[in-house]
């Protein structure tokens, strides 16, 4: 019974956590944001081989857990352009993945796709091709951020910038490496060495068997001087 | 903020306007009759609003997209793509953006129908349809775009045309918006839908005030200093006023021979889409 009212309760607060949102057009600027983010990113693409004709008017849909609302993202190839047009509800999608923001983490980390569709943690409708174009796609964009950060800062200070934060990449990225290795060493060697938290429970029975035993054997000793003293 | 100089309405007293919330807006709602309308909060012959409306947006036709940056903060940006999102467009549909102004509808839409769709941009007002074919070419859109200057209430189609029709802050300056309705209603495919996004009443009493004194304490002011023309902008906010709310425009695009009618209401009812179906 509370459990259904629970339900019941959770439904609500979505249902007007969701009209707040769409009252206050939470979507719609999501999806701006976003359609002008990836738009700035083609636009900036150096790499003229990535190709869009075969997945034009194509659109790709993908419903998040954490999100509210699908996000769909369509295709728009021309001689002269092209760009990505970002919606929150389209009729029909060619590919529609429902998955959550921890899973495609785990897919950028290369896990297995086929894995985790096999633990229910990601959901393939229609064209899985179509997915993987989108993919391959967003991977080949190859953006040489130092000569447009130059066209705003200036060259010296784009490269001293650039320099620094080199910099400080290498040392989070040996810092990362450091940790990385202590805890593969601690996997390795020390932990078989190290006493696991049953075994110290295991540990504190038998201490507390032992004392009992030697309780018992104490008062049957006690036990036999009196008789002897007795006779 | 809107991009048709339609012309207003003669309707019956179904679809009369709403009331103005406080006494400095005040307006007689009797005036509406066979041969008035409003312009406004005045009347005028009927035969008079199509030039009378004509002349607001040749004046604003320049600043318009400015204007309605600075006038709505941004957010009409965001009205547009909650239009876009619910209009279910596919490739190769044919959409007609009516009143479509400055092509912020047709732009979107002309890269969702793709090459084997079609999107018409009508407007009856020249100044309003140069400015967004401008536009809309500086944007390397042309490939399915069709420009036509049309009146609402007559629209230059045939039957069963289009798979869906949009008019986007654009109803409320039409004269006979029961005539327009059917007009949409008869060149729209079975199956097809009407989106109507317009400014309606907010849904509470305190943004109600607020709006208002932002209407027409503010906007007039600045529409001289941005647009040097208060009177269109003083125009907007008592046209605004003079439109129907949202369920008189549910109830007349129902009479139209629309189904399925809902309407949403954005901003808190600072704008309602509309939208119905023909089947």
């Amino acid at each position: 019974m509370q459990t259904s009212n629970n339900q019941a309760l959770t439904q609500l607060n979505t249902q007007a956590s969701t009209q707040v949102s769409d009252s206050l057009l939470l979507p719609q600027v999501a999806t701006a944001t976003i359609e002008l983010i990836i738009n700035k990113a083609l636009a900036l693409n150096n790499n003229k081989l990535v190709s869009f004709s075969a997945i034009n008017q194509k659109t790709l849909t993908l419903k998040l857990a954490e999100l509210s609302f699908p996000l769909s993202f369509t295709v728009n190839s021309t001689a002269s352009a092209t760009g990505i047009i970002v919606r929150t509800h389209v009729e029909s999608s060619d590919c529609t993945i429902n998955t959550s923001i921890k899973t495609l983490k785990k897919l950028k980390a290369k896990q297995s796709l086929t894995l985790l569709i096999k633990q229910d943690e990601l959901d393939v409708n229609g064209d899985i091709k179509l997915a993987q174009q989108f993919a391959n796609i967003a991977q080949s964009l190859a953006i040489d951020w130092q000569s447009e950060l130059a066209r705003h800062l200036g060259d010296v200070p784009t490269h001293k910038l650039l320099h620094f934060g080199n910099k400080i990449t290498k040392s989070v990225s040996a810092a990362g490496k450091k940790i990385e290795a202590d805890i593969g060493e601690y996997l390795v060697h020390e932990k078989r060495l190290v006493v696991t938290t049953s075994q110290i429970a295991s540990f504190n029975q038998q201490t507390k068997d032992i004392a009992s035993q030697v309780d018992s054997l104490s008062e049957r000793i006690d036990k036999l001087f009196s008789d002897i003293a007795e006779k | 903020m809107s991009s048709t100089d339609q012309n207003s309405q003669a309707n019956d007293l179904s679809t009369s306007p709403q009331a103005p919330v406080d006494a400095d807006t005040s307006v007689d709602n009797s005036a509406e009759s066979k041969d008035t309308t409003h312009f406004g909060y005045k009347t005028i012959e009927k035969d008079d609003k199509i030039s009378m409306v004509a002349g607001v947006f040749h004046s604003v036709a320049k600043q318009y997209d400015v204007m309605n940056d600075l006038m709505s903060f941004g957010i009409h940006r965001l009205w547009k793509r909650f239009t876009i999102d619910a209009s279910g467009v596919r490739p190769g549909n044919k959409v007609l953006d009516l009143a479509g102004g400055t092509g912020d509808l047709t732009a979107k839409f002309s890269q969702l129908v793709g090459r084997e769709g079609k999107v018409v941009l009508a407007d009856i007002n020249s100044s309003m349809l140069n400015v967004g074919r401008d536009k809309l070419r500086d944007k390397g859109l042309v490939q399915n775009i069709e420009y036509v200057q049309a009146n609402a209430e007559y629209l230059p189609f045939e039957e069963n045309t289009f798979d869906i029709v949009t008019i986007a802050f654009g109803l409320r300056n039409v004269t006979d918006k029961d005539k327009a309705l059917r007009s949409i209603y008869s060149v729209l495919k079975p199956g097809g839908r009407l989106l109507v996004l317009e400014f309606s009443k907010p849904e509470h009493e305190l943004l109600n005030k607020a709006y208002d004194f932002y209407s027409f304490n503010i906007l007039p002011k600045m529409g001289e200093l941005v647009a040097k023309d208060g009177e269109s902008y003083q125009y907007l906010a008592e046209s605004i006023r003079m439109h129907p709310d949202q369920e008189t425009l549910k109830a007349m695009m129902e009479n139209a021979g629309f189904e399925q009618t809902t309407f949403k209401n954005l901003t808190g009812g600072v704008v309602a889409l509309h939208k119905g179906y023909k089947f």
